[in-house]
C-alpha cells in the first residue's frame, strides 16, 4: 500500500506540472478499480467505460485543486466517480435496472461469442439485481471494499466515515447480502 | 467490536486466498471453529462477491487501449485556474453582451420613469397620473429640511394649483372645480404658515415671497374673475369659490 502510495504522489506531482503521460499512468493503474465500481452500479458496459473515461477527465481537470492531506488520490477518484454516477443516474432516468433483453453492449464486445456474451449479461444482471435489493450505504460499502478493493481505511475517506463505522457497516452489508443472495437462489 | 475486528482481520487475510481458490469456506472456517457461526454467512457473501468481481472485469486490454485516447483528451482538456475557468466560460460576444443588456435595461428604465415623472408633472385634477403628482411633490416636501426651501416649494405648489384651476375651467371640467378650490385653499394656508415660520432674521428672504404669493393670488383673481364671464352658470359655484379662497389669502398677506 505504501509503494503504491509513493508512486500515485510522484505521478501526481508530474501531472499537476502537465505531465499528460504521468497522469496517463495513473490512469493505467486506477481505471480497472473505478471501472469494477461504475459497472457494479450500471446495466451497460459501454457506459462503464464512458463514465471511467469522464471520471479521469473530470480528475484531470480538478487536478491543480487537489491537495494529498489526508485524502489520498483513489479515494479522491471515488468521489469524484460517485458524483459522476449520480449525475448519469439523473441525466437518463435510469435508476431501474433493465431486462436482459435491453441491454445492449452486444457489439462492443465483437471478440466473444454471442452465447457467452449473453451468459456474461445476464449474470451481470444478476449481480446488480442483488445489490440493488441492498441499501445503498450497503451497496457502496461493499462494492468499494470488495470489488474495488480499497482498504477500510480508503473505504472511510471516500464514505466521510470512521473506520469503526466501516467495518460495522461492511458486516451487516455482508449478512444482508448473504440473507439475499439465499432468497434469490 | 471485538468479534467484528476479529472477522474483519479473518476476511482481509483470507479473500486473496478465496479469490485465488487455494482456501473454502469449509478450510477457513475449521480454523476459527470459535467463530463458524458467524463467519460462515459472511464467507459466502464474500465469496458471492469474489465471484461477482470477475464478471465486473473491464474488457481485456480496456485500460492499455484507451489509455492514448485518454491521454490526447487530457492535452486537450488541460487543467486551467480559476480565472481561466472565468473567461473561458464567455466569448468575447457573450462579455459585450453581458455587459451592454443591463445598461440598456438601467437606461430603458431611466427613460420610462422620467417620461412617467414628467407627465405626471404636467397633469391637471382628473388625468390617471394626477395622483402621481400629488406624491411626487409630497416626496420633494418631505426631503426638503431648509425652511426657506420649504416655503419656496408652498409656494410654487400653491402656483401650481392656480393654474390647474384655470386650465379647469378652460377645458370644461367644472364638476371638479370644488375639489380643486379645496386643494387650492390647503396649499394656500401652507404657504401662509410656512412664511409665518421663516425666523425674523430672515426678512429678507420673507418679503419676496410675500409678494410672490400676493402676485399670484391677485392674478388668480383677476384670471377667474374674466373666466367667470365667459363661463356658463354651472361653473360659478366653483369658481366663486376659488375668488373667495385667493381673496382670503390675500388678507391674511395683509
Amino acid at each position: 500500500m505504501p509503494a503504491r502510495l509513493d508512486k500515485d504522489h510522484e505521478l501526481i506531482q508530474k501531472a499537476q506540472r502537465g505531465d499528460t503521460h504521468a497522469f496517463g499512468d495513473l490512469y493505467e493503474s486506477h481505471a480497472p478499480v473505478i471501472f469494477r465500481y461504475l459497472f457494479a452500479h450500471l446495466d451497460s458496459r459501454m457506459d462503464a467505460e464512458d463514465l471511467t473515461g469522464e471520471v479521469f477527465l473530470k480528475a484531470w481537470q480538478s487536478l491543480p485543486k487537489y491537495t494529498e492531506r489526508g485524502v489520498p488520490f483513489l479515494a479522491f477518484l471515488f468521489r469524484i466517480a460517485r458524483n459522476v454516477l449520480v449525475d448519469h443516474y439523473r441525466q437518463s432516468n435510469r435508476l431501474e435496472s433493465k431486462s436482459p433483453d435491453e441491454l445492449d453492449g452486444y457489439k462492443e464486445e465483437g471478440n466473444s461469442e454471442p452465447v457467452e456474451l449473453i451468459g456474461n449479461q445476464m449474470e451481470h444482471q444478476k449481480i446488480i439485481r442483488v445489490l440493488t435489493t441492498l441499501r445503498p450505504d450497503y451497496q457502496s460499502v461493499l462494492t468499494l471494499r470488495f470489488i474495488s478493493e480499497l482498504s477500510p481505511e480508503e473505504t472511510a475517506q471516500v464514505m466521510k466515515r470512521s473506520v469503526g463505522a466501516i467495518r460495522v457497516l461492511q458486516h451487516r452489508a455482508l449478512t444482508a447480502l448473504r440473507q439475499e443472495i439465499e432468497k434469490t437462489g | 467490536m471485538y468479534i467484528d475486528q476479529r472477522i474483519d482481520k479473518i476476511l482481509e487475510i483470507f479473500t486473496p486466498a478465496i479469490e485465488n481458490g487455494q482456501e473454502t469456506i469449509d478450510s477457513i472456517v475449521e480454523k476459527y471453529p470459535q467463530y463458524a457461526n458467524v463467519l460462515r454467512p459472511r464467507l459466502e457473501a464474500l465469496l458471492w462477491l469474489v465471484s461477482a468481481k470477475k464478471n465486473l472485469e473491464p474488457r481485456t486490454g480496456f485500460t492499455s487501449s484507451s489509455r492514448q485516447y485518454m491521454e490526447q483528451q487530457f492535452k486537450s482538456f488541460q487543467p486551467r485556474n480559476f480565472w481561466q475557468r472565468v473567461f473561458s466560460r464567455y466569448t468575447p460576444q457573450r462579455w459585450v453582451f453581458n455587459f451592454t443588456a443591463p445598461v440598456i435595461v438601467i437606461l430603458l428604465l431611466a427613460l420610462v420613469i422620467n417620461s412617467a415623472i414628467l407627465t405626471a408633472r404636467l397633469s391637471i385634477p382628473g388625468d390617471p397620473l394626477y395622483s402621481t403628482k400629488l406624491v411626487i411633490e409630497d416626496i420633494q416636501l418631505a426631503f426638503t429640511f431648509n425652511l426657506v426651501d420649504k416655503t419656496d416649494l408652498y409656494l410654487q405648489f400653491s402656483r401650481e394649483r392656480t393654474t390647474e384651476f384655470v386650465e379647469l375651467v378652460l377645458e370644461g371640467d367644472y364638476e371638479l372645480l370644488p375639489p380643486a378650490a379645496n386643494r387650492l385653499e390647503t396649499e394656500i394656508i401652507a404657504s401662509l404658515h410656512s412664511i409665518n415660520d421663516i425666523p425674523l432674521q430672515n426678512q429678507t428672504v420673507e418679503q419676496p415671497m410675500i409678494m410672490e404669493l400676493k402676485e399670484t393670488l391677485t392674478n388668480e383673481i383677476f384670471m377667474l374673475n374674466m373666466l367667470k364671464g365667459t363661463s356658463p352658470t354651472t361653473a360659478y359655484p366653483g369658481i366663486e369659490l376659488a375668488i373667495q379662497v385667493a381673496q382670503s389669502g390675500l388678507m391674511a398677506l395683509r
